[in-house]
């Protein structure tokens, strides 16, 4: 608990902007979501034929997995791309149902008597829709934007894989660096947020359909005013103020370091300012952010490249490695600078005693005892050819049953808890000496090269002159040891990838190394 | 006995609700200041005579003509808002106030706040309920009579000359009902409106109508003053008027 607290005092600017960040999205996605859902709702209640199909899209809409959802939106242009527009686009989508759904069914659910003596009364249809049907329906309506804002508080911290910002962000961090009291950092001002919208919207939407409209109507537009002006101010927080060089990273804790390496070095030496989208959600994300100007510099590694982005066929030739990477980046308007210095290839990890107890210390003799041994791997690794389809050919391994697919932030605990007894990690890994795990010798040269390296939109780099300049003082000065030493004060020591980056900066500049 | 100034006629209407005939070829008028009730069992195209009157629904022969002009030839919005409407349901407003509820058409036809307020206040009286207690009170702070009588005064806020009631007294409990009647002949002696009421109970149209006709099988098969329905010879009629005798 006071770790928390201590964390929270700490980060308060930055805890500050990511709440004001996740309240504007939500905002902004609601009050579009009703802007849309509620005409939408009318229709649906006015003509049921219309009105089912468009049910049945929003429904349809709601099943699809938020990250999966994401997925989908990122290569669209204008509403797609990372950051908050593609968060904010599918929060709209999911914001509707609960819309659509509560409007039609308020209106439907009117006492046909209403409506008649409305008619007889002679008012024009609008003048009906617009003086007893929505005053009617309203509390049903206010019930479903209730829905709408509670899940969207939710769906909004998972948007920070894909760079939108807000709590999500201490959420993922704190899984990459396997560190609850992060995680509870984002998690607990999220649940916060999403129970005082929550008792906010119920306030209004009890005084509403207590048909006291002049007294309990100020209760409710009270409650509805707190929550416009929360709104209003984080969104006027989250505007950002100029023209930054917008540094991202994937979602694990080396890559995080590296971002804040980055980051800290384009502030420290090109004095430019920066807009950290750390933790964003694996390679393909990072890249087409890369491409489309999204982001502007992140580091990749080269035999990532080769594989994964470019799908060119494995080679263990790390200088031919780099060089074809340079010239397909190159073609794609991508600056590919020198390397960091240290070769992250996968690591195959056994937990330490059984490495001890078997005398493990080879691919080739993992082999043996593999058909004994579950296994469990990141997705990328399971579905890349240099990944776990090349390797088992390549050692001639198979496991007691086929490998289990599992989240990267999770794998080395998993593997300590054992509850898998084979994962692959990086070799660089924090966790490895952390939790006590071995990672086996590559005895036939399986992996390729995974050289560190930053990628810089080119066009970036022709606007500010001395962004190459800052990035290259990190050409060459990380090794695997340093990395490793990095993941272990983040992933083991519980320390923050800023300081930690920072510190090894202040190194450099001193001339340590 | 005033002249005899038909206010609404229906001239040979016959008229269908979905594809039910309900109206076969009836022929009535209703003069001004005069009540008629309309009574037969349920089904028998009551409510589709009113809906006629108000251009809810239309004709698929004959005409139905409203002071004078058929009601095609009026606009429906200004048909509407010249004749009350009472329902069985009532139909208030469960989200105004009873003064919102009762001012309705008042504020659609852009009457000043104070002369509305006046309006109410004026209605309230005319129904029976004190301003002071009534006027600010909600549709479900009300029992079964007093929305009854609400719905009164909002059919009669915008002093409209012909007021059309669908069972209005019909949900009430019998002793609030003989209450209601008796206020109907206070109110109707006071404004004298041109009437057409729809019920199935033979009781409420002697009670309250001047003239009544008899629907069976959407046919009209009498119309006449009670005491002379007393005498009629046709068969629902008879069974109608014996049905009171019998309660």
């Amino acid at each position: 608990m006071s770790e928390l607290l201590g964390f929270w005092r700490s980060h308060a600017s930055e805890l500050a902007a990511l709440f004001a960040q996740h309240v504007a999205l939500v905002a902004v996605s609601t009050l579009v979501a009703v802007a849309v859902g509620v005409p939408l709702g009318i229709l649906a209640a006015r003509r049921p034929r219309v009105g089912g199909p468009v049910t049945a899209v929003a429904n349809i809409v709601q099943t699809i997995p938020s990250l999966a959802l994401f997925g989908f939106l990122l290569p669209l242009p204008l509403i797609g791309g990372i950051g908050a527009r593609t968060a904010v686009t599918a929060l709209i989508l999911y914001a509707l149902l609960p819309v659509i759904r509560t409007t039609s069914a308020g209106l439907r659910a009117i006492d046909p008597a209403i409506l008649d003596a409305a008619d007889a009364m002679g008012m024009t249809p609008r003048q009906r829709l617009a003086r007893v049907e929505l005053p009617v329906a309203l509390p049903a309506i206010v019930a479903g934007i209730r829905v709408a804002t509670v899940v969207g508080v939710g769906t909004v911290t998972i948007a920070a894989a894909i760079g939108a910002g807000g709590l999500g962000e201490y959420i993922y961090r704190g899984l990459s660096m396997v560190d609850a009291t992060v995680i509870l950092a984002g998690a607990i001002p999220a649940a916060a947020l999403a129970l005082v919208a929550d008792a906010l919207l119920l306030l209004a939407e009890r005084q509403l359909s207590a048909r006291r409209r002049t007294r309990g109507g100020s209760r409710a537009a009270v409650a509805l005013a707190v929550l416009v002006a929360l709104a209003g101010g984080a969104m006027f927080a989250a505007i950002p103020r100029e023209e930054q060089i917008v540094v991202g990273s994937k979602n694990f804790t080396e890559q995080v370091i590296l971002g804040e390496l980055v980051a800290q070095a384009i502030e420290r030496y090109a004095g430019l300012p920066v807009d950290r989208r750390l933790n964003l959600g694996g390679t393909f994300i990072c890249d087409r952010a890369l491409r489309s100007g999204d982001i502007d510099v992140y580091v990749e590694y080269s035999g990532t490249a080769l594989t994964a982005v470019f799908k060119q066929p494995v080679d263990r030739n790390a200088q031919r490695v780099l060089d074809t990477v340079r010239h397909l980046y190159a073609d794609g308007g991508v600056t590919m600078l020198a390397p960091l210095g240290f070769d992250n290839t996968f690591a195959i990890l056994v937990r330490g005693a059984d490495a001890r107890a078997r005398g493990l210390r080879s691919l080739s003799q993992l082999a043996g005892v593999a058909p004994e041994w579950h296994a469990a791997f990141g997705y990328e690794f399971l579905e890349r050819t240099d990944g776990y389809p090349g390797l088992a050919a390549a050692y001639g391994l198979r496991f007691r049953d086929p490998p289990r697919v599992m989240d990267l932030t999770l794998i080395y605990r998993a593997l300590a808890d054992k509850q898998v007894d084979v994962v692959a990690g990086d070799a660089t890994a924090g966790l490895i000496e952390a939790l006590d795990l071995v990672a086996l010798a590559d005895d036939r040269r399986y992996f390729p090269p995974y050289d560190a390296v930053p990628l810089v939109h080119a066009a970036t780099l022709l606007a500010h002159p001395r962004l190459r300049a800052a990035l290259d003082r990190l050409a060459g000065r990380i090794d695997a040891a340093a990395m490793r030493r990095m993941n272990h004060a983040v992933d083991g020591r519980r320390r923050d990838p800023a300081d930690v980056a920072r510190e090894f900066l202040d190194s450099v500049d001193r001339g340590v190394r | 006995m005033l002249e005899f100034r038909p206010m609404i006629e229906f001239a040979g209407v016959t008229a269908a609700r979905g594809a039910r005939e309900v109206l076969h070829d009836v022929t009535f008028a209703v003069g001004a200041g005069e009540t008629v009730a309309l009574v037969g069992p349920s089904g028998a195209g009551k409510s589709t005579a009113l809906r006629l009157v108000l251009r809810l629904n239309e004709p698929i022969a004959g005409r139905v003509v409203v002071d004078g002009r058929d009601t095609r030839e009026w606009n429906p919005i200004t048909l509407r808002r010249r004749t009350g409407y009472v329902l069985q349901d009532v139909g208030l407003f469960p989200h105004m106030s009873v003064t919102a509820n009762i001012a309705s058409i008042p504020a659609l036809d852009g009457w000043t706040r104070q002369r509305r307020q006046a309006r109410v206040e004026e209605m309230l009286a005319l129904v029976g309920l004190d301003p002071a207690t009534f006027a600010e009170r909600w549709p479900d702070e009300l029992s079964g009579g007093q929305r009854q009588r609400v719905g009164v005064a909002r059919a009669l806020a915008a002093d409209p000359p012909v007021l059309l009631m669908d069972e209005p007294f019909g949900a009430l409990d019998p002793i609030t009902r003989l209450e209601l009647h008796r206020e109907f002949r206070r109110i109707q002696a006071a404004v004298r409106k041109t009437i057409l009421l729809v019920t199935h109970d033979m009781r409420e149209a002697f009670a309250l109508a001047d003239r009544i006709g008899v629907l069976d099988d959407g046919r009209l098969v009498a119309l006449d003053t009670p005491g002379a329905l007393h005498r009629s010879t046709h068969p629902t009629a008879r069974l109608l008027v014996e049905s009171m005798a019998g309660l």
